[in-house]
């Protein structure tokens, strides 16, 4: 029995003089009590499907074909105040970046008992009665009730919101990307006290993300979105096999998964020069107002060796401090005690943020939209440390810029040369990133989450690339990540941090194989496979 | 400069912003020109109050000089003064704001308390209290509208400032040894050309309404000619119980013209800045008006899908 038909819903976002077809035909069933999960890279119109359905998509967007039967109604025809009528009570909505849409300013408590309050008429006592329970059933301590939204984890916000979300019971949630700005560990936690809520209380889930690896964990169907179209639907078990598609086999390829037996990089390196090396590290932020200082301690007393043409990998979540390392090498961040030192060919010196460092040290961003300036050209990019760190002449510019572009795979580069960074993809952005950290002819390359915001297909051409550069420069890479699937593919050493804290560390196959702390040993499970058959708390 | 000229081809191609422009430019024109094609507007040219007719446009007012003359020749030194008062105004807001935005820390604390204290100056008491105590004259003038006006925008580009300066492709600049001046004027500043162009407008409708107020008042240089003292003189002589419109209306008119067209612009760049607003009207064109943007996304089938 379903509980949700769309039939051939189609959407344009209505230009000027054209229109752009965001949505081209997609049919889609949900059953009662069936978690079908929405996958697709940025772009596909993912999140466009969504709104489409619940009727919340803002300007110029346009529905011009379909219907959607929601319990024998079509959302499509329905008045302003029908779908009000539907919205929470019927459907309800768990948003991407569910972490702003707290207000910062309220109690968890008071934010929770306002549905109740609004669409059932329940007084303010009764209201929050029901919003205590609430909070029970997913699982947050009633000492929250009355606290801040800023006082909870991530983890806990992530599950606050989901609790409202199913406050009036609603026959079906849909979930945009609920999961995305959270660590793989408290990732598949969610995910498992979703599944459990989802048993207990029956309602049905659209599951959308970028991350097919986890919805053929636990979803019951999977659509496959590509540039707007619906290039396969089926059930898990048919996705796995491959799927009809061969952007849905693409998919499953690209993901990256822990695997020392396809290691690609080569382990000949005993020379082992050190280039960088850090000793106790801290770096503390001042937070809070000043009359009541708060010290955050990013970093804790860390230690790092950098040796020449390694890939050195530093693991971490979101707040462990990774970033600060990064930030403290390139100097963009200062230092409360230690010493960087650095390796001149001769003798180790105190690190000095000049010139000179700049160009042996170099860096490349995590959002690669956001690294390049949109008002800018390619070229201009290059231009500036290519004059600035005296590469070349003035006239040798475009010249040395198309040998970068090339060894960074962009072909033809000529045509990249014009470009502005709106008119490339996330993919290419980021290569033209690290064919500018690649001008000065850098020793060390510090890459921060450089594959965090691109999408699951074009990852690891990029983690590949970094491969490459090191094998054919003898190049040094710091590489910044989250995942400790990509770091195992290309890193020879890894760090694992936490709260700022150095955890372990060492070659990554001893921390692949026998992980020690038990912080490792959970991020090693989170990334493999089967982990909701191992953990999953209903067995 | 490419980003420069691109905002203002994108500025044309905006109806509202090219009627601004178009009214704008006739003001320009005229009032430069104005000099070259009609005598002295000090000169007693006929009896005074003469109303409008085939002589004298705009008729003659109370010492028997001609309107039309002056109403030209005080658009030029009104619109002089407004407009280099406006840039001045956001030349000081752009670098003290840019300035404590990028930097932070405690540059920007001392920024920062001195654009409260300008803030929470009451603005209008200051004007003219400046004015009258600084010897009259279209400097004076400026000085005073660039003293009492810079707080607010230093204020505005502060924030937007502070905003840009914590992304990654500054942090880029930084890691390439960028210079701090290079990377606020190259980097950051033409990102924000929408912004300071907005600015520049609203300080220069400012400064002609402030300018033409402390004219009014007697604060001006009243031997110059500017759309200030024409309303001066008019009051002076006693145009209201006299029934001589024609003193004050073109005037008037003429203000009320130059602050509508600079708004028409500012609408422009708005719609440039914010691209919902341009989503917005498309949809609205394709729907033929229909379109409430408080309501539920809207359907129109098509047909030929559907069957």
């Amino acid at each position: 029995m379903s509980i949700l038909n769309i039939n051939n819903l189609s959407v344009e976002y209505i230009g000027d003089k054209s229109s752009t077809e965001a949505l081209k035909n997609i049919s889609i069933d949900v059953d009662k009590n069936q978690i079908v999960g929405i996958v697709g890279e940025s772009g596909s119109g993912k999140s466009t499907l969504i709104k489409s359905v619940m009727r919340i998509l803002s300007a110029p967007g346009l529905i011009t074909s379909g219907e959607v039967i929601f319990e024998n109604k079509d959302i499509l025809k329905m008045s302003d105040e029908e779908i009000f009528d539907i919205r929470w009570k019927g459907i309800s909505l768990v948003k991407q970046k569910a972490l702003n849409s707290l207000n910062p300013v309220s109690k968890i408590g008071y934010q929770m008992s306002l549905p109740f309050r609004y669409h059932m008429g329940l007084s303010k006592a009764e209201a929050e009665q029901k919003a205590r329970d609430l909070l029970e059933l997913v699982n947050i301590d009633l000492i929250h009730f009355d606290s801040y939204p800023h006082e909870l984890s991530g983890g806990m916000r992530q599950r606050v919101i989901i609790g409202m979300a199913m406050a009036l019971q609603p026959k079906l949630i849909i979930m945009d990307e609920p999961t995305t700005a959270l660590d793989v560990i408290t990732e598949h936690e969610i995910i498992d006290s979703i599944r459990g809520l989802q048993k207990k209380l029956n309602f049905s889930i659209i599951f959308i993300t970028h991350d097919l690896n986890l919805l053929l964990q636990f979803a019951d169907k999977v659509c496959v979105l590509y540039d707007g179209e619906l290039v396969d639907f089926g059930s898990v078990d048919e996705i796995k096999l491959g799927g009809k598609h061969k952007y849905t086999k693409k998919l499953l390829d690209s993901m990256p998964k822990i695997n020392l037996l396809d290691k690609k990089i080569n382990e000949t390196n005993n020379n082992e020069t050190k280039i960088i090396s850090l000793e106790n590290i801290n770096v503390k932020y001042q937070l809070g107002s000043w009359l009541s200082p708060e010290i955050l301690h990013a970093v804790n007393d860390v230690s790092i060796d950098l040796y020449k043409g390694k890939i050195t990998s530093i693991i971490g979540e979101s707040g462990s401090g990774k970033s600060t390392i990064a930030k403290v090498i390139t100097g963009l961040e200062d230092l409360e005690s230690g010493n960087i030192l650095h390796f001149d060919g001769k003798e180790f010196l105190d690190i000095e943020h000049n010139l000179a460092f700049r160009k042996k040290v170099q860096m490349i961003f995590q959002d690669p939209f956001s690294a390049l300036n949109p008002i800018h050209s390619v070229l201009h990019h290059f231009e500036r440390p290519l004059l600035r760190f005296g590469m070349c002449s003035k006239n040798e510019i475009k010249s040395k810029t198309l040998e970068l572009l090339e060894m960074v795979e962009l072909n033809p580069a000529e045509e990249f040369l014009y470009k502005f960074p709106h008119e490339m993809s996330g993919g290419e952005c980021q290569r033209v990133c690290i064919a500018r950290a690649l001008c000065s002819n850098p020793d060390l390359i510090i890459a921060d989450e450089p594959t965090s915001m691109l999408d699951v297909s074009i990852r690891s051409d990029i983690l590949n690339l970094f491969i490459k550069l090191k094998e054919e420069f003898n190049l040094s890479i710091l590489l910044i990540t989250h995942d400790i699937a990509s770091a195992s593919i290309c890193s020879q050493d890894i760090i694992v941090l936490k709260k700022g804290k150095i955890v372990e560390s060492g070659s990554c196959e001893n921390i692949i194989e026998i992980p020690k702390h038990d912080y490792t040993k959970n991020l090693i499970s989170a990334s493999m496979d089967d982990w909701f058959k191992n953990n999953s708390k209903e067995k | 400069m490419n980003n420069i000229i691109n905002f203002f081809i994108s500025l044309t191609n905006n109806f509202k912003a090219k009627v601004g422009l178009y009214i704008l430019f006739i003001f320009i024109i005229t009032s430069i020109f104005a000099p070259l094609i009609i005598g002295s507007p000090s000169d007693y040219v006929g009896v005074p109050l003469q109303a409008p007719s085939t002589e004298f446009w705009f008729g003659t007012n109370g010492q028997g000089q001609d309107v039309f003359a002056q109403t030209l020749h005080g658009a030029q030194k009104t619109l002089f003064i407004a407009f280099l008062s406006g840039f001045l105004v956001v030349l000081v807001g752009a670098f003290l704001g840019g300035v404590a935005g990028y930097f932070g820390s405690r540059l920007d604390d001392v920024i920062s308390l001195l654009i409260n204290v300008f803030l929470l100056l009451p603005g209008l008491p200051l004007m003219v209290i400046l004015a009258a105590w600084l010897p009259p004259g279209p400097l004076t003038i400026i000085v005073v509208l660039v003293f009492t006006g810079w707080a607010w925008h230093a204020r505005v580009l502060r924030s937007q400032v502070m905003v840009f300066s914590n992304q990654d492709f500054v942090l880029a600049s930084k890691v390439c040894g960028e210079s701090s001046f290079r990377i606020i004027m190259i980097e950051i500043l033409p990102r924000m050309l929408p912004l300071i162009a907005s600015s520049f407008i609203g300080a220069t409708i400012y400064g002609i309404g402030a300018q033409v107020g402390l004219e009014f008042l007697g604060l001006g240089d009243i031997s110059q000619v500017t759309w200030g003292t024409n309303l001066y003189w008019a009051t002076n002589d006693l145009a209201l119980l006299t029934g001589s419109w024609w003193t004050y209306v073109p005037t008037g008119v003429s203000i009320a013209l130059v602050s509508l067209s600079l708004t028409l612009i500012n609408f422009g760049i708005d719609e440039l800045a914010n691209p919902r607003l341009i989503s917005e009207r498309h949809l609205s064109n394709k729907l033929d008006g229909e379109f409430d943007r408080n309501s539920v996304t809207p359907v129109r089938m098509k047909n030929n899908v559907n069957t």
